[in-house]
């Protein structure tokens, strides 16, 4: 496709002032996301994919938190845009969907209530009447069953995964370009969280929409995603089309996420250490002090540039600069476990 | 059956508990050694007579050679037909004593609650979605002087200030002036204010906390992420949940300043209202009035935590009549 991106992030970088210094949760990523098509964002718990899906749209508090770089929308630039600016994107051309359906909803008015508001915020001039009647076909829409007599019940009275539905179709209000998904199925249990992705699928068709999905579960972003982005530490570690990280992970702390997946090598142990602090990172690589293949290089200067494995593919490890050989990560896994590939599923 | 069950079975137990309270009442006043019986008795000492048959003849008098059944009885009776007896230093039925008292108390604790129910939230609102900032701070800071400097003190200073010195309100109320006259509304604004400083710093440090709470709360974000103005998050997403747990505070802290600051306040400001009228009937030991005015505060803090219960229940929709 020659269409630019429906989004482009360039150094986008997010800081929060503490009492302990500046925490620097996401530091300078970039990803595209072209319409229509689903981008993961996958990294373990605190690895910044929650605060940078969160910065896009500055939904994040600021402060203490300050937002840099550059994000484009559909060719407008957005951070720099002010708050009133923004609120006309926010739940209007980009909405969101998060992690815990138990609170994301007020439980002192009604989903109706909260769905008519979403409608409202964006078209004042639709009556209440004609919002609720709307309300009542996005809630179909996500398989509420008995949506009309359900509009006026409160959230207590859903389940979690209904709750999640009703968030989604709140979301879908004003038919979005892009659907921002922190964690969506996170806080479900299995059945309903297959439930969800599935619904998300039809939606996305349905309602021709891009999805940023942010995840930490490998075996959903096999599932659903075109693009993933590998994050660490609030770093991009690997990029590329999901058969290209299932089939062939570059970088260590990728390769090191697909082997934790249950049945494979790392799935009891996980990986050894944990995050390096986001106020003062590790010199280098951020990944290097828990990578078996670190070698001095990767302990010194900044984070090493993204080297291009294919068009669509780009590994930010020393081991795949000139002068390396790149065969040290991948042998050792191969002879490891020679199953490693091959672990997209073809639903 | 819900909502409906639950509101007449809680005011089945307001009324229970208001009777329970009155027989204890009556009770520890039965057990008390009458002053009339004991004024007879000295002053018959004093004349030469029989100090015995006198208290005998007082008794009589006032019917407490009667069994304590029957007393009882009539009592009960005399309380729930608003006929509670005789005022002997104001020389009229308790009732009568009484409602005239209240219509002075009326016209300060009117405007001062409905001050207070609104500044009092949204100060805290104020404080919090201002959180740390000097703000923030200048709020938290006036609203904890009024919380802590004693009510009848702050009385005092600014009626030195006010009354004595700048002599722009009476030093004692002025009980010839009409109640909806500038006058009034400027001899009245001192112990409203005095009242209104006093009572919004807890109700104010209840709804910083909660209100801080609900603004890093999961929906708040989501309201945010929907586009809603900034505004409408605080009024609409923030402070309604921050009204329940408030409301609880609220009703309780008003009632209680209502029956022991405004004594303090009136007794200060010289206001003929009920707090003034319990104090005086103590001093005086008019035993009639005594019962009758903690009568009436009793009947108020029931019916406020009657009233308590009804908004909590109106105001979270989680809160379940089933089983309670």
């Amino acid at each position: 496709m020659s269409e630019e991106p429906l989004l482009t992030v360039e150094g986008l970088t997010t800081e929060f002032t503490t009492d302990n210094g500046v925490l620097t949760a996401v530091d300078g990523i970039d990803f595209e996301i072209e319409r229509g098509e689903t981008l993961c964002l996958v990294g373990e718990s605190g690895s910044g994919k929650t605060v940078a899906s969160e910065s896009i749209t500055r939904i994040v508090p600021t402060p203490p938190g300050e937002v840099t770089g550059s994000v484009t929308f559909d060719g407008q630039e957005i951070i720099s845009m002010s708050e009133s600016e923004l609120k006309e994107i926010r739940g209007g051309r980009i909405a969101h969907v998060f992690q815990n359906p138990q609170d994301a909803l007020n439980h002192c008015y009604t989903v109706g209530w909260q769905i008519v508001e979403a409608i409202q915020t964006h078209e004042p001039n639709t009556s209440k009447q004609e919002a609720r009647e709307r309300a009542v076909g996005l809630l179909n829409d996500v398989g509420v069953a008995n949506a009309a007599a359900r509009l006026d019940d409160y959230p207590h009275e859903f389940s979690g995964g209904q709750k999640q539905r009703v968030m989604i179709a709140m979301a879908l209000v004003t038919n979005p370009d892009l659907l921002i998904a922190d964690e969506p199925t996170t806080a479900l249990d299995v059945t309903v969280q297959a439930q969800i992705l599935n619904l998300l699928e039809e939606l996305q068709e349905e309602y021709n929409m891009s999805i940023l999905f942010v995840t930490h579960d490998l075996g959903v972003v096999a599932g659903i995603a075109d693009q993933v982005v590998v994050m660490y530490a609030g770093k991009v570690m690997e990029r590329g089309g999901v058969h290209e990280i299932f089939d062939e992970p570059s970088h260590p702390y990728t390769r090191a996420l697909l082997e934790c997946l249950p049945g494979k090598s790392r799935s009891a142990e996980g990986i050894p250490g944990s995050l390096p602090s986001p106020i003062s990172p590790p010199d280098g690589c951020r990944f290097a002090p828990r990578c078996d293949y670190a070698v001095e290089e990767c302990r010194a200067g900044d984070q090493p540039p993204e080297e291009p494995l294919s068009e669509s593919h780009a590994v930010s490890c020393v081991h795949y600069q000139q002068g390396y050989d790149p065969a040290v990560i991948r042998e050792e896994v191969v002879q490891e476990d020679g199953a490693t590939t091959g672990g997209v599923s073809s639903d | 059956m819900g909502m409906e069950w639950y509101i007449v079975r809680r005011v089945a137990w307001a009324a229970i508990v208001t009777f329970i309270i009155v027989s204890v009442t009556w009770g520890l006043m039965a057990a008390a050694p009458n002053p009339e019986v004991q004024k007879a008795a000295t002053q018959a000492a004093m004349d030469g007579e029989d100090p015995a048959a006198a208290a005998d003849l007082a008794r009589q008098r006032a019917q407490l050679d009667r069994p304590l059944h029957e007393r009882f009885m009539d009592y009960v009776v005399g309380v729930y037909t608003l006929n509670w007896g005789w005022s002997s230093t104001r020389n009229q039925p308790v009732t009568q004593a009484l409602i005239e008292s209240l219509h002075y108390t009326v016209q300060y604790s009117v405007p001062w609650t409905i001050l207070t129910v609104l500044i009092g939230p949204l100060v805290g609102l104020y404080s919090a979605a201002n959180q740390y900032s000097w703000k923030d701070h200048a709020a938290t800071g006036f609203a904890f002087f009024g919380y802590a400097i004693p009510n009848f003190f702050f009385g005092i200073i600014l009626l030195l200030l006010f009354g004595v010195q700048l002599r722009w309100i009476p030093i004692v109320y002025n009980t010839d002036v009409a109640v909806f006259s500038v006058e009034n509304a400027i001899q009245l604004s001192v112990p409203i204010f005095v009242l209104v400083t006093g009572s919004i710093g807890a109700i104010m440090r209840v709804s910083r906390n909660e209100s801080a709470e609900y603004t890093n709360a999961d929906f708040v974000k989501t309201a945010k992420a929907k586009g809603v103005s900034t505004y409408r998050i605080y009024f609409r997403h923030v402070l309604r949940p921050t009204m329940v747990p408030l409301s609880t505070t609220i009703v309780g802290y008003l009632l209680a300043l209502f029956t022991g600051s405004s004594l303090l306040v009136e007794v200060v400001f010289g206001i003929p209202g009920l707090g003034r009228t319990l104090y005086d009937a103590v001093i005086a030991q008019d035993t009639s009035l005594v019962l009758g005015s903690v009568l009436f505060f009793t009947f108020v803090a029931t019916i406020g935590n009657l009233i308590q219960d009804m908004v909590y229940t109106v105001l979270d929709p989680r809160i379940s009549f089933e089983d309670r």
